[in-house]
C-alpha cells in the first residue's frame, strides 16, 4: 500500500465536517484550516452549504476533483456507507477517526470493523478506526481533531502510537522539551495500517530520523519484529510497550515456561530485531530528541564537563548506572586543561569548570580540546545558572557555533525561566547539543543511543 | 531423533532425565556421566567407573521437579552411604516398570546456570538465559530469544541477565566458556525449530566445572496436543 497519499495528500476531504464544536468534524475542520496545509479541503455535509467559510459538498461524489485523502467523523453506522462511496471515488487513502469499533464492548462494533476489512481489504491505506487521525509536520497537514497538534515544531521524530491519550501526552510534552515531530500517527483499531507499514514508509522518508512506537497488544508481533529488523539500519526504531504480553501458557510444566510468562513485553523480541526497548515515556521522548538532534557516540568512553562539581558527581553516578566509562584523560588532554584551569579544581575528568565562570574563552577552549581528545566518545556538559555565570553559555554556543562538533554534547543547562533558553533553544536547531532537565536524563539518553546503536549494527 | 519419536508412541508427557541427556548428547551439548540402574549391585559398579561423589536421583518419565519431592540424593561419597541412598530412594517411591536408579557424577562447582527453551503461540520456540539452581524462581534473572539464535544473539544474552558477572572470574573461579554457553543456547533454539514435538525444556541446573558448563538435570516435555 502507498502511504504517501495519506501522509502527504493533495487534496482533503473531511466527511462529517462540521460548524458546530461539540462535533468532532468541527475540530478536524479547524486543524486543517488553521495552520498551513496548502492542499485543497473539500467539506462533506449535506446539511451545510459552508462550513468555516469553504463551500461544502453534499457528498464525496459531488467533489469535481481527486480525492488523496478523507477524514470520516460520521457516526459509525454511517461508516460503511461512506467507505464504499470513497472505494467508487478512487479515494487513496482514508483517516476513519469514528469510534465504537473493534474496541467497544459489544459484539456488533467488531462485526463492523470485520466488514470494513472485508470491504477494503489493502486497495487503501486506513488509518483507524477509532483514532484522533494524523499530523503530518512537514507537509503541514493536521489530520486530526486536536488542532494544537499543530504547535509542536516540526522535526525529525516519528511517534507512531496505539494509544491517542498516549500519543497527545507525548506530542504535547515534547513541544515543552524541545523535540521536534516528522509524524504523529495514531493507528487506533489498524484496520489495514499497521506499525510495520509505517516504519517501511518512515525508513524511506527523508525527514524522519528517529521512529518512537508505543506499542499495547498486536496479534502478530512477529511482523513487527521483521519490519524493525528490515529498516533498523536506516532508522533508529524506539519502542515503549505497555501492557503485560502473554507469553506461554501458565499451565506451563517447565520453569521455563513459567517465567517466559513474567518476560512482559516482547522486549527480547524487539531487541534481537535491532530496535530498543524503554520502559516509560519520559525515555522515549529522551531517546528521540537524542536522535533528532545528535550524532550518535561511537563508544561509551565519556567527558564530564560540569560547571559545578555537584551535578558532575551526579553525572558521575548516573555514568556509572548506565554502564558509560568516564575515565581519567590522557596525557596530552590532562596538561592542556592544566594549562587553562589552576590546580584548585579537579581537572582530569570529571572537569571542573567552576574556576572558569569568569573567564568563558577558556571554558569554550576546554570544550573544544575534550572534543579532540582521540579517547573520548561523548560529552556531558552541566551548567546550573547562576548570576556570575550568566555569560557562559552565550559563549559556549558562540565558540561552537561555526561547526557542528563531531562528538555528541549531553547537556544539562539549567536556569530560570527567561535565561538562556534561547541559546538552548539555537543550540539544539544547531545540532550543537541536545539538553536534558537533568544529569541523569543526559547520561540515559547517551547510553540509550550506544545501546540502540549496538543492536543496529551488531550483525 | 528416534529418542523423541518413540517417547511420542508410547504416549509419554515427558522424557526422563536419563533420555533427555541422551538426546541431547546429540547435539554435542554437555551433560554429566551418569548410568541408569536397577539394582544396587549395578549401582556400585557404576559408582567404580564414576568415582565419589555422586548423586542419585529416581528416573522417570512422570515426574518432572524431583528435587521437590525428596527424590534427589547429592553427596554420596562411599560405598555405605551408596547403600543407604538406594534404600531410602527405593522406600521413598517403590520403583515402577519404567522407572530406574540413576547413578551420576556430582559437578562440583559453585556457579549455577539455567536454560530452557519454550514454545510461544505469538513467536514460536524461545530460548530462555539466567541464573540456575533454587534462584531461578526466587530472582527470576532471567533473559529471552526468539529461535534461531545467532552466536551474537546468544553472548548478548549471557551479558544481560543483572547477575551476568557471575560468568567472569569471580573469588578466584575462571571465566566462564562463554562461547560454548552461547553454543548451548543456539542449539536449543535449533532443536526448538527441527523438533516440533518438543514443547519445553529445561536445563537447571546447569553447573559450571571450573569454566566449563555441564547440564546436570534435563528436562523436556513433549507436545502431546497434536
Amino acid at each position: 500500500m502507498d502511504l504517501l497519499p495519506l501522509l502527504k495528500p493533495r487534496t482533503v476531504a473531511v466527511v462529517g465536517a462540521s460548524d458546530d464544536p461539540s462535533k468532532l468534524g468541527f475540530h478536524v475542520m479547524k486543524s486543517l484550516k488553521t495552520w498551513s496545509y496548502k492542499g485543497k479541503i473539500y467539506p462533506i455535509n449535506p446539511n451545510r452549504t459552508f462550513v468555516m467559510d469553504t463551500p461544502t459538498f453534499r457528498d464525496l461524489a459531488q467533489v469535481d476533483d481527486l480525492i488523496d485523502l478523507a477524514i470520516i467523523v460520521v457516526p459509525n453506522k454511517r461508516v460503511e456507507w461512506v467507505i464504499g462511496q470513497c472505494l467508487e471515488k478512487n479515494v487513496k487513502s482514508i483517516v476513519l477517526i469514528t469510534a465504537g469499533f473493534k474496541e467497544s464492548e459489544g459484539k456488533e462494533g467488531a462485526l463492523l470493523q470485520e466488514r470494513l476489512k472485508d470491504l477494503v481489504g489493502d486497495r487503501i491505506p486506513v488509518v483507524g478506526p477509532n483514532t484522533f487521525g494524523l499530523v503530518s509536520y512537514h507537509h503541514g497537514l493536521n489530520a486530526s481533531f486536536t488542532p494544537e497538534f499543530s504547535l509542536v515544531p516540526p522535526g525529525g521524530a516519528a511517534i507512531i502510537s496505539q494509544s491517542g491519550g498516549i500519543s497527545h501526552l507525548m506530542a504535547f510534552l515534547a513541544m515543552e522539551q524541545g523535540l521536534g515531530l516528522s509524524y504523529v500517527v495514531g493507528l487506533g483499531n489498524r484496520l489495514n495500517v499497521d506499525f510495520e507499514h509505517m516504519l517501511y514508509h518512515l525508513a524511506e522518508d527523508g525527514p524522519t530520523k528517529v521512529a518512537g512506537l508505543y506499542v499495547e497488544g498486536i496479534e502478530e508481533p512477529k511482523r513487527l519484529l521483521k519490519a524493525i529488523k528490515d529498516v533498523s539500519d536506516r532508522i533508529p526504531v524506539v519502542v515503549m510497550k505497555a501492557g503485560k504480553g502473554e507469553l506461554a501458557d501458565k499451565a506451563s510444566l517447565s520453569h521455563t515456561g513459567s517465567l517466559a510468562g513474567s518476560q512482559k513485553n516482547y522486549r527480547f523480541g524487539i531487541l534481537q530485531s535491532g530496535g530498543f526497548v524503554v520502559e516509560d515515556v519520559q525515555s522515549f521522548l529522551d531517546l528521540l530528541k537524542a536522535y533528532e538532534i545528535l550524532a550518535p557516540p561511537k563508544g561509551n568512553r565519556v567527558a564530564i564537563l560540569s560547571g559545578q562539581a555537584g551535578p558532575g558527581i551526579v553525572a558521575l553516578d548516573a555514568c556509572e548506572d548506565y554502564g558509560l566509562s568516564v575515565k581519567p584523560f590522557g596525557k596530552k588532554t590532562l596538561s592542556e586543561i592544566e594549562e587553562i584551569i589552576p590546580p584548585m579544581a579537579f581537572r582530569s575528568n570529571p572537569v571542573d569548570l567552576g574556576p572558569l565562570w569568569y573567564d568563558q574563552s577558556a571554558l569554550v577552549e576546554i570544550v573544544k580540546k575534550v572534543l579532540k581528545d582521540p579517547d573520548i566518545d561523548a560529552i556531558l556538559f552541566l551548567m546550573m545558572f547562576a548570576s556570575a555565570n550568566v555569560n557562559s553559555i552565550p559563549a559556549l554556543l558562540e565558540g561552537l557555533l561555526d561547526k557542528r562538533p563531531e562528538k555528541p554534547i549531553f547537556a544539562c543547562i539549567v536556569a530560570p525561566k527567561d535565561i538562556w533558553q534561547k541559546e538552548i533553544k539555537e543550540g539544539e536547531a544547531k545540532g550543537i547539543f541536545c539538553n536534558f532537565s537533568t544529569p541523569e536524563r543526559a547520561a540515559k539518553a547517551c547510553a540509550g543511543m550506544l545501546s540502540l546503536e549496538k543492536r543496529r549494527y551488531r550483525i | 531423533m528416534d529418542i523423541i519419536q518413540s517417547a511420542m508412541e508410547m504416549g509419554l508427557n515427558q522424557l526422563t532425565e536419563h533420555l533427555a541427556k541422551e538426546f541431547l548428547k546429540g547435539f554435542g551439548l554437555p551433560v554429566t556421566r551418569e548410568f541408569r540402574v536397577t539394582s544396587l549391585e549395578e549401582a556400585k559398579a557404576c559408582s567404580k567407573e564414576l568415582g565419589m561423589p555422586l548423586v542419585l536421583k529416581v528416573d522417570s518419565p512422570k515426574i518432572a521437579h524431583k528435587t521437590e519431592k525428596g527424590l534427589v540424593i547429592t553427596n554420596v561419597a562411599s560405598q555405605e552411604a551408596l547403600e543407604q541412598a538406594f534404600q531410602e530412594l527405593q522406600n521413598k517411591h517403590p520403583l515402577q516398570e519404567d522407572e530406574a536408579i540413576l547413578v551420576q557424577e556430582m559437578v562440583e562447582g559453585k556457579r549455577e546456570l539455567a536454560m530452557g527453551l519454550i514454545r510461544d503461540p505469538q513467536f514460536g520456540p524461545c530460548v530462555m538465559f539466567g541464573l540456575g539452581g533454587i534462584f531461578l524462581e526466587v530472582l527470576n534473572d532471567v533473559t529471552f530469544r526468539v529461535a534461531p539464535l545467532d552466536m551474537s544473539d546468544a553472548l548478548e544474552m549471557l551479558e544481560e541477565i543483572r547477575s551476568h558477572k557471575i560468568l567472569g572470574q569471580v573469588r578466584g573461579m575462571p571465566e566462564a566458556n562463554k562461547e560454548k554457553l552461547a553454543k548451548m543456547l543456539v542449539t536449543l533454539g535449533e532443536i526448538g525449530l527441527n523438533f516440533q514435538n518438543i514443547k519445553e525444556i529445561d536445563l537447571n541446573p546447569v553447573i559450571l566445572r571450573g569454566s566449563e558448563p555441564v547440564i546436570v538435570d534435563a528436562l523436556i516435555v513433549l507436545n502431546r496436543n497434536e
